[in-house]
């Protein structure tokens, strides 16, 4: 009987040391917890991203220009956009309250074309409210990479040219353009935000016109048409004036001054051979 | 219960010196698990909310002899005291005042109503049971026994240098919370509201001891 | 003169006996008050081991205390080996013990709302001292609470001793079994994570299997058509209240039927036919003081410090899965294992038959099984039926129980079972349990996991490349990517492709992972 007594002592002994090394190490083990933790919320919130964001703010928070506004760029990290919106609050707070409650106005000095959706359930999105908090924390962990010391990450935006292309419909001449390389310029800087994915502007696709044509047709019959009141002589200097000098024509129905501007800046001849090649083909 | 059943105590055995050893280990684990119990049932105060430390920008501090300003999330009325507050003739002489800022704890020091500003009265007054306090934090009337409670301090710069706090000002029974001036280059104050002061006794009528 | 004068008798004493010797009676007083009649001599002689004087003051306790009035004065020696009980009845009651500690202090930090109830999980795991340890310990408790108590119940049928007397004691004994069982479930719906609400859809599912009243009966157990904020506060108030008040009930009446017929002998030491476990001749006693209670609390110390070496060095730890997502149900959710066998009688047929009707009279037996089984020997030899029974019974559980697995009967396509070995969709599974600097950024083959850049890789490649295998002729000629970009700071997004068919066929699934998020750990 007395071996139970002196083994119960050890258990017991050896259960209390094991206890208090537990509880001295407490403190550190809930600071690893915490912040493994908080790495688990940023990676549920990239996957929501990943599933629900990317087509309007680009794979990677840059942004679709004349779509969305980028939210991994320096400015929303230092203040400047918290300043330009006019926000009084935390960061954190800005990026959940927009993201729960959506835009049904555009934000101060925007003038972006569609309104950005509702995502919390609270306002009758598909979101939880613990989905928007990592969707947050997703968010958020971009500033890091604009902290001093961080790796610098540039995001991927459309290279501003050397050689603008101007806005005259004649001169440079344009060199053959790339099908290919037309679309995927045509995706990258948002064309398609409001002439294929949305009805913002007139549609390029054939499916989508109510007389069953696409760009590249209707371009040479509007030139012919009787309201047309830009200069263009053929379809191709059709487009190119839609481009570069959107407000030249604006197809009935359509409001003025909505499209980007300054395109004949940003892009240069070989863009916007490229981007008229592709559009042709949209028969 | 008699003395001859304790009186013949038999000298102590291995067995039952076991026991008891064991009994012993065995209150020492309860008392380590009481307490590791206790430390598990206190809540825990997470940086900006109440029972934590509480930042507010420069900015938000009322000038010197301005009205007091209220912030509600830390519980607390913020006072800038200047020349006027200082020579304030219903200030009762026992207490030490000093130039500077100082935390008021929201709370009535008597019952725990949240005691108001009174402009035209140009002190504080609790509505519950009557009490009045000065900006000063010193009771001169009512039934309250001492004088506003108040919440420790820093004043900090932007890399989050401290560059003055607060301490006790006064001594012995006149010994309650320090006001502080604001520092050259101090961006912000960070108020502890963990850890409370008490106003010094006051029962006097019309204030002091 | 005083209107009423204070008499205080201590001082009397004092001044006539002298300080020291009132002190002495006085502790001789307290301690006799607290133990119901033992004066400190006799504990001392009890913790000496002494033979009691006559008459025995060591019974005084169970004949006028309430706490040990339950406690027999002495248990019969034969019982007191590891044979015939292998202490289960009593380790069944240290569990609920510890069970009901750890959950009342559980209940400081956690509300039953699905919109806290995961973020109070997080905080008990990571904000609360002690608290990850009051989890562990609370779900490790109850795994082995419902194991002990199955094997209670089986070690009770083989040595017989639901016979006569013992028929209600075996009754109480199944209503707590139930008790046990509805109690772990209910308790599994509380941290509200995928593994919860899926487990227990599936075990819940049941109710709506019903009969007739199906969908009334499925509304009352989950307060509406799926499990929300009715349904997690209805789980809650059993799991805390309801049900533990009938355990504690039923305990009593299990536990004094168990007393008062006195604890069955093993089979061979009975006279067949007869029960003479009531009368304990006195040589073969076996006291509670001090031996049964030394015992006690020496099993006591042992299994606590089991249950603590478990959670703290042993790394033992009660998982938590992504918030409970009632849009999506993860690949290869599973119920409880000990509702396994149910999901296997399932896939036997018709949900209603297999699902309510035969299991309902499974357990109905079970129940009336010793009214029914009425023969007169415990011996083992003449119970070859019985005990033929009960080992073709555990067979039955265990192959059930394996049916009612995932793995049997293959869930979903080959592409993704691929994909849901390296990233599983109940638990963190090889990849995310890869240490994060081990998956430097690129494109890799799992054909070529051999030349791969690190150990971390490699082993996660291999296995990519076994199961593509495993799933050969599913997929014929195929080819598994796996892409690791650096996507923030701290966070990699990994890309699983899976090609078939030569590159006709893909399946592509993305995961991220975070440097901090610590699933290796």
């Amino acid at each position: 009987m007395a071996w139970r007594t002196a083994i119960g002592t050890i258990a017991v002994v050896i259960t209390s040391i094991v206890t208090a090394f537990w509880l001295i190490n407490e403190p550190a083990r809930m600071a690893a917890a915490e912040e493994g933790f908080e790495g688990r919320s940023i990676e549920a919130g990239a996957y929501i991203y990943d599933n629900n964001c990317t087509r309007c703010h680009g794979p990677k928070g840059e942004g679709l220009p004349g779509l969305a506004p980028g939210l991994n760029i320096p400015e929303m990290f230092d203040g400047t956009r918290l300043a330009e919106v006019g926000w009084a609050g935390s960061l954190h707070d800005f990026i959940y309250s927009t993201t729960s409650g959506g835009r049904p106005l555009p934000s101060a000095g925007t003038t972006y074309p569609l309104r950005m959706p509702t995502w919390s359930r609270e306002f009758g999105g598909p979101l939880r409210m613990d989905q928007v908090r990592d969707l947050t924390n997703f968010m958020l962990n971009w500033g890091q990479a604009y902290e001093p010391g961080a790796a610098p990450k540039a995001p991927e935006v459309a290279v501003v040219p050397v050689d603008s292309v101007g806005t005259d419909l004649t001169t440079p001449e344009l060199p053959p353009g790339d099908t290919t390389a037309g679309e995927e310029l045509a995706t990258a800087l948002g064309c398609t935000a409001c002439h294929t994915l949305t009805d913002v502007g007139p549609t390029w696709l054939s499916e989508a016109d109510p007389n069953g044509e696409g760009i590249g047709a209707r371009a040479a019959a509007r030139i012919g048409a009787s309201d047309y009141s830009g200069t263009a002589a053929t379809a191709e200097q059709y487009l190119r004036e839609s481009i570069v000098l959107p407000d030249a024509f604006v197809v009935d129905g359509y409001p003025p001054s909505t499209m980007v501007m300054n395109y004949g800046e940003q892009l240069d001849a070989q863009n916007v051979g490229d981007l008229i090649a592709y559009m042709m083909t949209l028969r | 219960m008699t003395a001859e059943a304790v009186g013949a105590a038999p000298p102590l055995s291995r067995r039952e010196f076991l026991y008891y050893l064991w009994g012993a280990s065995m209150a020492l684990f309860m008392a380590e698990m009481g307490g590791a119990l206790v430390w598990f049932s206190f809540p825990r105060f997470k940086e900006g909310e109440f029972g934590g430390i509480i930042t507010v920008p420069i900015a938000d501090i009322p000038a010197p002899d301005a009205e007091p300003k209220d912030i509600p999330e830390a519980r607390i009325w913020v006072v800038n005291l200047g020349q006027g507050r200082l020579t304030d003739e219903r200030q009762p002489e026992e207490y030490t005042v000093k130039a500077g800022i100082k935390a008021m704890y929201k709370i009535c020091v008597h019952l725990g109503c949240l005691y108001k500003w009174v402009p035209t009265n140009d002190r504080f007054e609790c509505p519950c049971h009557g009490s009045k306090f000065l900006t000063t934090g010193a009771r001169i009337d009512g039934p309250a026994n001492r004088n506003l409670d108040a919440f420790p301090f820093e004043f900090v710069d932007e890399q989050g240098n401290v560059l003055a706090k607060s301490g006790l000002m006064g001594s012995g029974k006149t010994e309650e919370g320090d006001a502080v001036e604001i520092p050259a280059g101090a961006v912000a104050l960070c108020i502890d509201t963990g850890q409370r002061m008490q106003g010094a006794p006051n029962t006097e009528p019309g204030g002091g001891i | 003169m005083a209107l009423f004068q204070i008499h205080i008798p201590i001082l009397d004493d004092i001044k006539a006996n002298g300080l020291m010797p009132t002190l002495i009676a006085k502790t001789d007083e307290t301690v006799t008050r607290l133990t119901a009649g033992l004066n400190v001599g006799d504990v001392r002689s009890v913790l000496r081991g002494d033979p009691p004087k006559r008459p025995n003051p060591r019974t005084k306790p169970h004949a006028e205390a309430f706490w040990m009035h339950m406690r027999p004065t002495y248990f019969h020696k034969r019982v007191m080996p590891l044979y015939p009980t292998f202490r289960l009845g009593w380790l069944s009651m240290y569990f609920l013990v510890i069970e009901t500690i750890t959950g009342l202090v559980l209940m400081l930090w956690y509300t039953p709302s699905p919109l806290v109830a995961f973020e109070n999980m997080l905080d008990i795991m990571a904000n609360v001292p002690f608290g990850l340890m009051m989890r562990d310990l609370h779900r490790l408790g109850a795994e082995f609470m419902v194991m002990v108590v199955l094997l209670h119940m089986l070690r009770t049928f083989i040595t017989g001793s639901y016979k006569k007397p013992r028929q209600f004691t075996w009754f109480s004994g199944g209503v707590l079994l139930l008790l046990t069982l509805f109690l772990s479930f209910s308790g599994y719906l509380l941290p509200w994570d995928q593994l919860s609400l899926w487990a227990v859809t599936i075990g819940a599912s049941m109710a709506e299997a019903t009969p007739m009243i199906g969908r009334e009966v499925n509304l009352l157990v989950r307060g509406g058509p799926d499990f929300g904020t009715n349904g997690l506060l209805r789980f809650y108030l059993l799991h805390v209240f309801a049900l533990p008040l009938i355990a504690f009930i039923f305990v009593g009446v299990h536990y004094y039927k168990v007393i008062i017929h006195g604890h069955s002998l093993p089979p061979e030491d009975e006279p067949v036919g007869e029960d003479t476990a009531r009368k304990v001749p006195m040589d073969r006693r076996s006291y509670f003081l001090p031996d049964v209670a030394t015992k006690e609390i020496y099993w006591v110390a042992m299994w606590t410090a089991l249950l603590i070496l478990m959670v703290t060095v042993g790394n033992w730890h009660a998982p938590l899965e992504p918030h409970a997502d009632n849009q999506v149900t993860p690949l290869h959710t599973t119920a409880p294992w000990y509702f396994l066998w149910l999901q296997g009688m399932l896939k036997l047929g018709d949900k209603v038959f297999w699902g309510v009707i035969a299991p309902g009279i499974l357990v109905n037996l079970v129940f009336v099984m010793p009214y029914l089984e009425v023969g007169p020997s415990r011996r083992y030899i003449h119970r070859r039926v019985g005990l033929t029974i009960a080992a073709v019974s555990v067979v039955a559980f265990s192959a059930l129980t394996y049916m009612g697995t995932p793995f049997y009967a293959v869930s979903s396509s080959a592409d993704q079972e691929v994909v849901a070995a390296l990233v599983p969709q109940t638990h963190p599974g090889p990849l995310r349990s890869t240490p994060f600097e081990q998956l430097p950024a690129g494109q890799y083959a799992a054909a070529q996991w051999k030349s791969a850049p690190t150990a971390g890789l490699r082993e996660i490649l291999e296995l990519y490349e076994h199961e593509l295998h495993k799933y050969g002729d599913e997929l014929p000629d195929s080819e598994g990517m796996m892409i690791v970009e650096d996507w923030q700071v701290g966070l990699k997004k990994v890309t699983l492709r899976v090609l078939w068919n030569s590159g006709e066929d893909t399946f592509e699934q993305n995961v991220f992972l975070h440097q901090a998020s610590g699933y290796g750990e």
